[in-house]
């Protein structure tokens, strides 16, 4: 089967500082893939080599086609990004805002069709925002909000869904109801979802398979269950962990806190 | 929820055929009143002759004819144009820049523009200004040589081409050529009272010869600058964001500043430097109509415009027979108008 997005050999230099280097990855249609690694691991500068952001080396394939011939318009109706911290314009409704989404399929000077408003209605109905389609952008809860930027980027209708640390800022519950959205949104329309993610417990339960990136390296993936082991977490986070069961087939992440008179990486993880 | 009941912001036809209404009182009083007070039928009746196919005794002397059509309308025209030109410009630069201080003075044209006229003054032959005369041709190649300068120093940051970067080579290149024109005028005192004259703007010397000389250069940026509001409503959340949009920032935001340098360095060239109407007119229709581009930049157009044919009444009729620069009229009635405005919004969110 073609895979829905294949990243080989990318490389990203910012001056002399390497971000990423040498990161091969394959993403399957419909799959969702979660980056996890520490700060300053490359997770967001991968997310945002996919959108042609910043500048790289090697290639990347969507639907086996480089991303390097296409315009940015048509990649842009490949792929869709929910940012860590998206721009919000004063004064701007939230009907606006989701309609923007809408840009890569609009004309030079053409405004939305019938069609383009249909889309945005159906996604603000499948999001629970039509009561919030008149409210400035600015006024929303961080849940609201990051319903309505997930929107932005649905009513791009493109087939991969990039998510940058969606649920940062958010509470365990809004945490919780924002991943089961995009796992019953990529079911629902099939999407391919690449989502950064930092909780390490929820990205063992949402993402078909975990990439941990560590230094802009790929260093390990699979299940949840075969990367999420004490010894990865010490040798690249620096943390000591508890892994254990949740009795229904996931897994939790318990930080040890320090023993008196030693530091966390002195301590003995137990799984 | 069906596409009906989706209502994004747009222009309504309404707030368009309004602002109609503002324009066409502004430049009924402003041709009526004067040293001569013309009689406002007759000046409506005066204006219908003049159409194509219709024949209408105005009742005006040929001295009134003249006044209404050789003196005033050419005034009112230009100064319609200066303000419907300086106020899409100034929205333009605010939605490429992202910042609401951005105006047509930003990124050196000013500067740039009144170096190009202290040099014409100062050096150039002491032949009345006319309109292809050295005054507005320096003043319209300072305009476009200070953004040039700007964009090169800006474009050569080597940690990216950023708004923020623009704007800081803009201030640069502004202190330096404001520098290299003040040094010109402490050479040349005896051209001092003519090269301020000039920087606090002036439409007191036209004729219809300046309203042709500038129209072409205005309709192309103003078109240019209406076609790419719906570009600009993208950029307001960012470079990056845009970027996964489909739109290309850097394109947008070159096409967006050399229109608006464009039409402002053509309307500067003739009218000297008048201030604050780039940035109090597009804030007051966001203030009241809302924040898309697509709104803001139709709207400036026409109120742009009605703004300153009052503004340029108010300057030759409030101390009669003297008349006072425009500029300091735009200011001085601008700011607070501008500033009650603000008051009494609701504000522009967070």
């Amino acid at each position: 089967m073609t895979a829905a997005l294949t990243l080989s050999g990318i490389g990203v230099h910012f001056g002399t500082s390497t971000v990423l280097n040498s990161v091969d990855l394959t993403v399957g249609p419909g799959e969702w893939v979660g980056l996890i690694g520490p700060n300053g691991a490359g997770k967001t500068t991968l997310l945002r080599t996919v959108t042609g952001a910043v500048p790289f080396e090697g290639s990347v394939e969507i639907s086996d086609a480089d991303v390097s011939i296409l315009k940015r318009r048509q990649l842009a109706q490949s792929v869709a990004l929910v940012p860590q911290h998206p721009v919000l314009p004063p004064g701007t409704r939230v009907v606006d805002y989701v309609l923007l989404g809408r840009t890569p399929h609009l004309g030079e000077v053409t405004g939305p069709s019938r069609h383009d408003l249909d889309v945005v209605a159906g996604v603000l109905d499948s999001l629970s925002l039509s009561e919030f389609m008149d409210r400035d952008v600015t006024t929303l809860s961080g849940g609201e909000l990051q319903r309505v930027v997930i929107a932005r980027a649905l009513a791009q209708e493109s087939p991969i869904l990039l998510l940058d640390e969606p649920t940062t800022a958010l509470d365990i519950g809004k945490q919780q109801a924002v991943l089961e959205l995009v796992d019953r949104l990529r079911r629902q329309r099939t999407l391919t979802v690449v989502s950064a993610m930092h909780d390490l417990t929820i990205a063992s339960q949402f993402p078909d398979r975990l990439v941990m990136l560590a230094r802009g390296r790929v260093v390990a993936q699979g299940r949840g269950e075969e990367v999420l082991n004490p010894k990865l977490i010490r040798t690249h986070y620096g943390a000591e962990v508890r892994i254990l069961d949740d009795g229904a087939g996931g897994i939790i992440v318990v930080p040890l806190r320090a023993q008196e008179g030693t530091t966390a990486s002195d301590s003995n993880a137990t799984t | 929820m069906t596409s009906d009941e989706i209502r994004p912001s747009r222009l309504r036809w309404w707030w368009f055929v309004g602002a109609l209404l503002v324009l066409a009182v502004a430049v009924l009083v402003s041709v009526m009143l004067g040293a001569v007070d013309l009689d406002a039928s007759s000046v409506v009746a005066s204006l219908f002759d003049r159409l194509p196919f219709v024949d209408v005794d105005s009742g005006l002397s040929d001295r009134e004819e003249a006044i209404l059509w050789e003196l005033r309308m050419p005034r009112v025209v230009l100064g319609g144009i200066v303000g419907a030109t300086l106020a899409v410009a100034g929205g333009s630069y605010q939605g490429a820049f992202r910042n609401p201080l951005a105006d047509p003075y930003l990124l050196g044209v000013a500067a740039g523009a009144g170096l190009g006229a202290t040099i014409a003054i100062a050096y150039g032959p002491s032949i009345p200004s006319t309109p292809f005369g050295p005054l507005p041709l320096m003043a319209f190649i300072g305009g476009i040589a200070g953004v040039a300068a700007t964009y090169a120093i800006g474009y050569s940051v080597r940690a990216g081409r950023t708004a923020v970067t623009l704007i800081l080579a803009g201030v640069a290149v502004a202190s330096f050529l404001t520098a290299v024109q003040t040094y010109l005028q402490q050479r040349n005192a005896e051209t001092l009272r003519e090269v301020y004259g000039w920087i606090l703007g002036r439409l007191s010397t036209v004729g219809w010869a300046e309203v042709w000389m500038v129209l072409p250069y205005v309709v192309v940026a103003a078109g240019v600058m209406l076609l790419g509001a719906r570009r600009l409503d993208v950029l307001s959340v960012g470079d990056e964001e845009a970027v996964t949009l489909g739109v290309d920032p850097t394109r947008v935001r070159l096409v967006m500043v050399l229109a608006a340098t464009l039409g402002t360095a053509a309307v500067v060239a003739v009218s000297g430097l008048i201030g604050f109407v780039g940035i109090i007119v597009p804030h007051t229709v966001r203030i009241i109509f809302g924040t898309s581009y697509r709104i803001v930049l139709p709207l400036s157009v026409v109120l742009g415009a009605a703004f300153l044919i009052l503004a340029d009444l108010l300057a030759r009729t409030i101390a009669a027979p003297a008349e006072i620069p425009i500029g300091v009229v735009t200011a001085f009635f601008g700011a607070p108008f501008f500033a009650i405005v603000l008051r009494s919004s609701r504000g522009l969110g967070s």
